[in-house]
């Protein structure tokens, strides 16, 4: 205890010092909590699951997918054919719409891609729609079923309304950019719970295949070209790996899907190929820049460790002489480093996340397409470990050199 | 980087201090030598300096290297032609009927009788790496680029292959010695870039074997499933999005991929100004058919989006950084005043004004900054060349998987010399207010 209120009281005799120091620790503590919540949550969005996988499938080639909406229905039974089959336990069809507010221009604030699906499966297929807390997914809820019951609804994430600065309630129209002469009217019904999907749009697929089925008619009866290639991906719940295999195995071998021939794969595969584009610039984060900022920290508090040994060095003589043992005044030293470092570091990782998920709604970075990262809990405990690594690698060298002390070489200075 | 403000920001601010130094007489000798007494002290600042600024230096080079890619992807005279809307190939479906017509159009050079006018298929393909090595992807997107006619594409492009490479044939298939299977290999032409990225998924036993081992080259074969690619050139395309794609012929790939239509037309006009009227023509006044039309380097800084929100998430990481920075050189500062309070009295009574000490120590801060920004500008100058992989879109949906080389140029070292100057002058500005504020006599008492 008498060791503690030592420490806090070195710690107050130099104000500025130490105020700088947990700022410069305050400041740089978010940037690697950060990178480490972007990493963590890619690294997690690829880390192969035991059990309640999600299963994509898709065209075996090329990209974007593209199927015929033929496939959907067999497809979403995990092909299954007799009555033994294994089924998944619920399944999502995907496809996509690209619309642009002006026919002529497309930017990124007027132009908007839309998840056409089965509206209810917002609900229930959607990563994190799925796990919502009880009383948004009641609100989140009530903005599925208006989209369920308008055909031409369409859910938009608040950036996205943001963006093309409009509001819930309004009815916009969509030129098609990937289905060249298809134009929607929507109706916005709602928005996205914020988050994930803040970008995002999703519209009824009943209103994109009913507007496909209508395209003969206006163009003298030819097929819309992307009429048969209008199912992009199609998702799978499954409920553990060897189910995954069995449901693999069962789409593979289906006679159904030859032109054009499917795949099939776990999420965290698929997420794992388009996050191959960005390989060097998370190697870059994980390997280059957090550590970086690792060792910047470190040499800020070793910097300020050094001034204060260095300007107390009469003092630690003193203190021999009182009869305090070398190790003693090393852990002094370490002791100032780590509570300064563990403080700091413990008050700006909690400060961060409470920012970032609560006040700024996460921080907007587009990997892949992940657009929105949060801080996950256990970022609560790193700043508290970031001061206590940093602190102690930046300090242990000037806390060694304490020991080495010696009262004549003081006092001979003195005087 | 093309601009090199910064550069010139930091040898003004540089400049002034200099002058300001001379102007006020103060005794740099001092200044230098307290540098050299407090040497631990001075190079841990120092090291904080360079770590940020050659941390930056490597951000903007990545990020510089994409928009090098972007920029110099395009041929001033030519024009690009996607249907109605699309800023992207992946997403444009150009009828058949409609490409005979386009370039016949006036404004469309010609070589001879023959239009230049680049006919092309663009499809992403999900590759799988069989028996990939340790730390390698089991899967990847391969950007495959269908041409009808090589030569005239490579004309349009300004695309060359190394020595030892050809075009593929009008076939565009090949038997090849030794492959067992029923199909004949597909004919390609391979970036550079794809050609190194395709070459690391070779085993050690390959490797031993082949022919380079850099990357792939003529001859060598890419699995794509039940099929194999052979190639036959390897184009010289560095620094252009063509470095990064397999270019094949297109009524091969088109139909194995299910691309039957063409997604982009590449039209070259007379010079940089006639392209420009020609994409106005086709964007206004061409009713055959919707078309959107775009000069190269217009459709390839298009797909800039992506640079600017790396660059975004860049400057601000190098901005927490450097005030991370700010405040160890504070700390650095306050402890040398609060060491020289004497020294500070002495010079006061010697008659050096409180604007001089002010000077002077905002000049040993600037030292520290400049020391330490130099070292990590030459550190990060070490990436200059390195490549990395990236993408590159014009926003949500599409874009292009690129193989980059990072580029540091001058305005990144004037960008990274500029923040630590900054550094330098933030972090000794309050310190040095202090030491204005000694009272001569106090200070010796």
């Amino acid at each position: 205890m008498h060791t503690i209120r030592l420490i806090v009281k070195n710690l107050r005799r130099n104000p500025i010092r130490s105020g700088l120091t947990a700022l410069g620790i305050m400041i740089l503590v978010p940037v690697v909590t950060l990178i480490w919540s972007i990493l963590s949550f890619l690294d997690a969005a690829t880390e192969e699951k035991a059990s309640n996988l999600k299963a994509i499938v898709s065209e075996r080639w090329t990209l974007p997918s593209q199927m015929p909406y033929s496939y959907a229905t067999s497809l979403s039974e995990g092909a299954s054919r007799e009555p033994d089959d294994l089924r998944p336990e619920d399944s999502m069809t995907w496809s996509f719409f690209g619309g642009s507010l002006d026919p002529k221009t497309r930017t990124f604030d007027n132009s908007l891609f839309a998840f056409a699906l089965q509206p209810q499966k917002l609900l229930t297929m959607m990563d994190e729609l799925d796990s919502l807390p009880a009383d948004q997914k009641e609100r989140f809820g009530k903005v599925v079923d208006k989209l369920a019951s308008n055909r031409q609804g369409l859910i938009l994430g608040e950036d996205r309304l943001a963006a093309i600065d409009r509001r819930v309630g309004d009815r916009i129209t969509l030129y098609g950019l990937n289905y060249k002469d298809i134009n929607l009217e929507f109706e916005i019904v709602g928005t996205f719970p914020v988050g994930r999907y803040d970008n995002s749009a999703a519209m009824n697929v009943e209103y994109l295949l009913a507007a496909l089925d209508a395209y003969p008619t206006s163009h003298s009866g030819k097929k819309h070209p992307l009429a048969d290639k209008c199912l992009n991906l199609v998702w799978l719940r499954v409920p553990d790996r060897s189910a995954y295999e069995t449901i693999g195995r069962q789409i593979a071998e289906s006679p159904l899907y030859t032109s054009p021939s499917v795949k099939v794969e776990t999420a965290s595969s698929g997420v794992s190929t388009f996050l191959q584009a960005y390989r060097d610039l998370i190697w870059g984060m994980r390997w280059l820049l957090a550590p970086a900022i690792l060792v910047t920290l470190a040499m800020v508090i070793s910097n300020a460790i050094r001034i204060s040994v260095r300007e107390r060095r009469t003092e630690m003589a003193v203190m021999k002489v009182l009869g305090y043992r070398p190790n003693q005044i090393l852990l002094l030293v370490l002791g100032e480093a780590l509570l300064l470092g563990a403080v700091s570091g413990a008050i700006s990782s909690i400060a961060t996340y409470v920012l970032v998920n609560n006040a700024m709604g996460g921080v907007k970075f587009p990997i892949a397409f992940f657009g929105v990262f949060f801080i996950p809990n256990d970022a609560l405990w790193w700043g508290l470990a970031i001061g206590l690594a940093t602190s102690f690698l930046g300090s242990i060298v000037p806390a060694w050199s304490t020991r080495s002390v010696r009262v004549v070489d003081v006092f001979s200075k003195v005087g | 980087m093309h601009s090199n403000r910064f550069l010139l920001m930091t040898l003004a601010v540089l400049a002034v201090a200099v002058l300001a130094a001379w102007l006020s007489r103060i005794p740099i000798k001092y200044v230098m030598r307290n540098l050299l007494v407090r040497w631990r002290t001075t190079l841990l600042t120092s090291l904080a300096f360079t770590l940020v600024v050659a941390l930056l230096t490597v951000m903007l080079a990545f990020v510089n290297g994409m928009y090098a890619l972007t920029e110099s992807s395009g041929q001033p005279d030519n024009v690009i032609v996607l249907s109605e809307g699309s800023t992207d190939e992946s997403f444009s479906n150009l009828g058949f009927s409609d490409v005979g017509d386009i370039e016949r159009q006036t404004g469309v050079a010609r070589n001879g009788e023959t239009p230049l006018c680049s006919k092309e298929t663009y499809v992403v393909i999900n590759q799988p790496i069989a028996d990939p090595p340790p730390g390698r992807p089991r899967r990847r997107f391969l950007q495959l680029r269908g041409v009808d006619d090589p030569a005239v594409s490579a004309k349009v492009h300004a695309v060359t292959l190394y020595d030892g490479g050809a075009w593929f044939s009008d076939a565009g298939v090949q038997r090849v010695d030794g492959d067992n299977t029923s199909a004949s290999a597909i004919e390609v032409v391979v970036g550079e870039g794809i050609a190194r990225e395709l070459g690391r998924d070779r085993s050690e036993q390959q490797l031993a074997s082949a022919k380079n081992v850099e990357r792939l080259d003529v001859g060598d074969l890419v699995a794509m499933d039940t099929r194999r690619l052979v190639i036959v050139g390897v184009a010289q395309s560095a620094g252009s999005t063509f470095d990064s794609e397999v270019w094949a012929k297109r009524s091969v790939i088109g139909p194995l991929f299910g691309k039957e239509t063409y997604t982009s037309l590449v039209l070259k006009a007379d010079d940089a100004e006639a392209a420009g009227r020609l994409a106005e023509f086709f964007n206004t006044q061409y009713t055959k058919a919707s078309l959107q039309a775009y000069t190269e380097p217009e459709y390839f800084r298009s797909l800039g989006e992506t640079n600017r929100q790396f660059l975004v998430g860049i400057i601000f990481v190098a901005i927490v950084m450097a005030i991370g920075g700010i405040f160890g050189v504070m700390n650095t500062m306050f402890a040398a005043i609060s060491q020289r309070v004497r020294d500070i009295g002495v010079l006061r009574l010697l008659g050096f004004s409180q604007w001089r000490i002010l000077i002077a120590f905002l000049a040993e801060s600037l030292m520290i900054a400049v020391l330490g920004g130099a070292i990590g500008c030459a550190l990060g100058y070490l990436a200059n060349g390195w490549t990395a992989t990236s993408i590159v879109s014009s926003g949500p949906g599409g874009g292009k998987f690129v193989v980059l080389r990072l580029v540091v140029d001058l305005g990144i070292v004037g960008a990274g010399m500029f923040l630590s100057v900054m550094m330098g002058l933030l972090g000794g500005f309050l310190p040095s207010c202090y030491a204005v504020l000694v009272r001569p006599l106090d200070a010796l008492r």
